[in-house]
């Protein structure tokens, strides 16, 4: 009977060992109980000097939003989320994939989770190539009513006008003769560099997708879809010299459905602005623009002093009240085109395209002094707090998002280390 | 004859020489593998630890069935190079096994060398 007992118990711990997906058991606190191999080797890369006691301050840098969830989710139990999705690396495009974990969490009783971690690195992938063919069918399928088509010459010059323009844009033939396809663009979202982008990538990729402001003759913004995709003759060669054609689309209703959907994907549930998801999204596509065609790109890393300390004195509402203030100062003192984004703890990234590293200081300095000239009320306190930059730009011996992101992390620590409220500049990297 | 430890100098040398009896009264674990990663090697404090008997790790493949939380670039990957590059490794590093599922810090010695046998992993409990 002992030894029955005995090699059951061996058999199911052998079954536990091997099992190829991650299984944790924790307490309320994230304190982990029991954690199989499997868990471990996803975990360790990303656990801060190799400690997996506690899952939430393992993943707190990449992944907060995983105990809010758990200490707002008030039922006895049930699932607490369904494979939400973490980012682990930006990765490098055609070389390494950007890494995500998927996150499973089940409350069994007031002080049990049980999390069921997946590697999803390739699924996200698949994903990511088939919502491009989709793309391509809602374009083609969908009502042809609330599109404007328009032929573009290789520059990107309005060919050819149709009466499908004037009823989307109102514009009208005269207005486009000549004129870049920029027109249908407000000025900050977009500049010459980008709109030749979008024609190079359409010459790569067959078509170039993109959701963004759009602009009306009367100057109002509408959200549009525009698609470029080049012209192919018979034996759907491309023509030489190229020509393109563009296709916009209303979307402002999908947007309003789906809004929700995206902002819980690729939005801080704090602040409102970006995730690290979200961020090494765009900074993952901004490198390979770069790749192809070299042009100023910096990083900012931001991270405000002392916030420990404000936590602890005032409290996490009041850190929470800083968090949300330094987003808006950031929203405020970036283009539409840059992106800015919470990408853990108090660590903020600002993304900016076009901008050489000189102009990245400028603007990091315009950060910092707004912020250190700030203050605000929260519970009858006033709130005066500083912030720390590290500044990185890329050159030819930097490899990938990860690598500007360290380099402006290191600048960043340089400025801590020097007395915070300041803004340090990355030392030239060296491959 | 000499105390054997965890830091033992030569300690592949020392252990290839040791009989089962004092392998199975250290008071670490010993694993041993051959190039292929099959185990060959499992002293009685290991399995202890793990709470996986002698016969159902003996000749089963190390990474894949026995400790999956080493297949990575710490462990694994390390005995694949010194093996592939016929160099000795030797190599002491802080890791959590999750040992009966519990996470647990301990010390892995990783050891390979082209005149040893086999390889090994020692591992030793930090706390």
């Amino acid at each position: 009977m002992i030894e029955d007992l005995k090699s059951d118990y061996e058999s199911l711990l052998q079954f536990m060992y091997m099992a190829p997906v991650g299984l944790v058991q924790m307490q309320a606190d994230g304190h982990i109980v029991m954690i199989n191999p499997y868990s471990a080797n996803l975990l360790l890369p990303i656990a801060p000097s190799g400690d997996l006691s506690n899952l939430f301050t393992t993943l707190e840098d990449i992944a907060p939003e995983l105990q809010n969830l758990c200490t707002n989710f008030t039922k006895k139990r049930g699932q607490i989320c369904d494979s939400l999705r973490v980012q682990l690396t930006a990765g490098i495009p055609g070389k390494k994939d950007a890494k995500f974990l998927a996150f499973t969490l089940l409350k069994l009783d007031m002080d049990r989770i049980m999390a069921v971690i997946t590697d999803i690195t390739l699924l996200v992938k698949r994903e990511r190539q088939l919502q491009h063919s989709e793309a391509w069918f809602n374009a083609i399928f969908t009502d042809v009513s609330e599109y404007a088509i328009a032929s573009l010459d290789s520059e990107g010059i309005i060919e050819r006008w149709n009466v499908s323009m004037q009823r989307l844009t109102k514009f009208e033939e005269l207005d486009v003769e000549g004129q870049s396809y920029g027109l249908f663009f407000p000025e900050d979202a977009t500049n010459q560099e980008r709109l030749k982008d979008r024609l190079m990538e359409a010459d790569q990729n067959g078509w170039d997708l993109l959701e963004s402001w759009c602009l009306r003759k009367d100057g109002s913004r509408f959200w549009g879809s525009s698609i470029i995709s080049p012209l192919v003759d018979a034996y759907r060669e491309p023509l030489d010299p190229a020509r393109y054609s563009l296709i916009i689309r209303d979307i402002d209703e999908k947007r309003t459905s789906t809004e929700d959907i995206i902002k819980a994907s690729f939005n801080d549930h704090l602040t409102g602005i970006s995730n690290r998801r979200a961020f090494f999204e765009v900074a993952g596509v901004e490198f390979e623009r770069w790749k192809k065609r070299p042009r100023p790109l910096s990083l900012l890393a931001i991270d405000a002093d002392y916030f420990k300390k404000i936590n602890d004195t005032y409290g996490h509402a009041t850190g929470d009240e800083v968090l949300k203030h330094l987003s808006q100062i950031l929203q405020d003192s970036v283009r539409t085109m840059d992106i800015v984004a919470r990408l853990g703890g108090e660590e903020f990234g600002a993304l900016l395209p076009s901008t050489d590293l000189e102009g990245a200081v400028k603007i990091a300095e315009r950060i910092r002094t707004s912020i250190a000239e700030a203050e605000f009320k929260v519970d009858g306190h006033i709130i005066r707090y500083t912030v720390s930059i590290g500044v990185s730009a890329v050159d030819e011996h930097v490899t990938g998002v990860d690598m500007l992101l360290k380099l402006a992390d290191d600048a960043l620590y340089v400025s801590k280390h020097q007395g915070r409220n300041r803004v340090t500049t990355a030392a030239k990297s060296v491959s | 004859m000499n105390q054997i430890n965890f830091d033992t100098q030569n300690l592949g040398q020392a252990l290839n020489l040791l009989s089962n009896e004092l392998l199975n009264a250290l008071e670490f674990g010993v694993i041993g593998f051959d190039d292929e990663g099959i185990v060959k090697v499992y002293n009685a404090y290991e399995s202890k630890m793990t709470g996986l008997s002698l016969e159902s790790v003996i000749d089963a493949d190390l990474f894949s069935t026995v400790a999956p939380c080493m297949n990575n670039f710490l462990v694994a990957q390390k005995f694949e190079d010194a093996v592939d590059e016929k160099v000795e490794l030797d190599e002491i590093m802080d890791f959590v096994l999750t040992l009966k599922m519990k996470p647990t810090r301990v010390k892995l010695r990783l050891i390979s060398a082209p005149t040893l046998p086999y390889n090994y992993v020692i591992i030793l409990r930090s706390n």
